[in-house]
């Protein structure tokens, strides 16, 4: 087997097993549990700090793109997202041709 | 969602990879971190062996544990056996809409519902990443980078959208300043240690507060 077969393979299998445990932990509790409660901040920190790193400093070819104009675009799809509730395209929109805008000024 | 896949499917097709294998890893993974910690390994030739580029995959993806077990009691309050058929469908995408929308179903069509709109998102998935993979050899430096930028900013918006509400404020802002620990630890255990540490702190701060 091709080492991206097997790298897919086993990480697909993983991640299925931790959504099966996560399942399994969860069955009997309520969602105002405590355990509950911090299961969520983790996540939402997890993330958190993977859009940090990626934004900050990401691998690849990203780290081209100069920090000003990713850090531009994060502020413009921030802005819009906070003023046009529930419309992430927009906002998608916008980060992303304020980078282009700020990547062809620097 | 659909531009990260297409983002995923160019990345994918960069990184010397075939169609198929961005569709299985869509499906298989669908966890759009993990899927690009293995397409940047594949990139470098996989140099730090196949366990390093699957643990780092997993690291990435491991809020899947906690996201189930948060997730499970709003689908269900009764046999959890009737979840398995959800479980491929817990991710970021679908965690987000389901924790936003499902409160105000009842507790009858929940499973339902998220099963439709998990279904609907492998779909939506699989087919951006083929199209991002056959377009990306057309495209210029600018399309490229404004591909690439999908991703983080995505996931940020995403977040963004929770952060009128306390505690996932609190998680996000924890998270992120967490997320200097990559200065003292290598990049898929410091984002796994962020995490932990990151949310463990806004959940002791919101209990402080007495609001959970």
């Amino acid at each position: 087997m091709a080492s991206a077969d097997l790298a897919l393979l086993l990480t697909a299998l993983i991640c299925l097993g931790l959504r099966l445990a996560g399942v399994w932990l969860a069955g009997g509790l309520s969602t105002e549990h405590p355990a509950i409660a911090w299961a969520t901040a983790v996540a939402q920190a997890t993330l958190a700090a993977f859009v940090t790193l990626a934004i900050i400093s990401p691998a690849g070819a990203l780290a081209d793109v100069p920090l000003a104009a990713r850090l531009a675009g994060l502020a413009t799809g921030v802005v819009v997202c906070l003023t046009k509730r529930q419309w992430l395209l927009p906002a998608l929109l916008a980060g992303i041709t304020t980078m282009l805008i700020v990547r062809a000024l620097v | 969602m659909a531009a990260t896949f297409l983002a995923f499917g160019a990345a994918v097709q960069e990184a010397g990879l075939s169609p198929g294998w961005a569709l299985l890893a869509c499906w298989g993974i669908y966890g759009m971190p993990g899927q690009l910690v293995l397409v940047q390994a594949a990139a470098a030739g996989w140099a730090g062996g196949v366990g390093a580029a699957v643990m780092g995959a997993v690291a990435v993806n491991a809020r899947f544990l906690p996201m189930a077990v948060s997730l499970a009691p709003i689908l269900t309050a009764g046999d959890r056996r009737r979840l398995l058929p959800a479980v491929p469908f817990i991710a970021v995408t679908p965690w987000a809409a389901a924790m936003r929308t499902l409160p105000s179903i009842e507790r009858s069509l929940r499973v339902r519902w998220f099963l439709g709109f998990g279904m609907t998102s492998w779909v939506v998935a699989g087919t951006a990443a083929l199209s991002g993979f056959y377009i990306a050899g057309a495209l210029g430096a600018e399309a490229r980078a404004a591909l690439l930028f999908v991703n983080p900013l995505y996931y940020a918006l995403l977040l963004t959208a929770d952060l009128d509400k306390a505690a996932p404020r609190r998680a996000v802002l924890c998270g992120a300043a967490a997320a200097g620990l990559v200065l003292v630890l290598p990049p898929a255990m410091a984002l796994l240690a962020a995490g932990l540490l990151g949310g463990s702190v806004a959940f002791l701060l919101g209990r402080g507060r007495g609001v959970g």
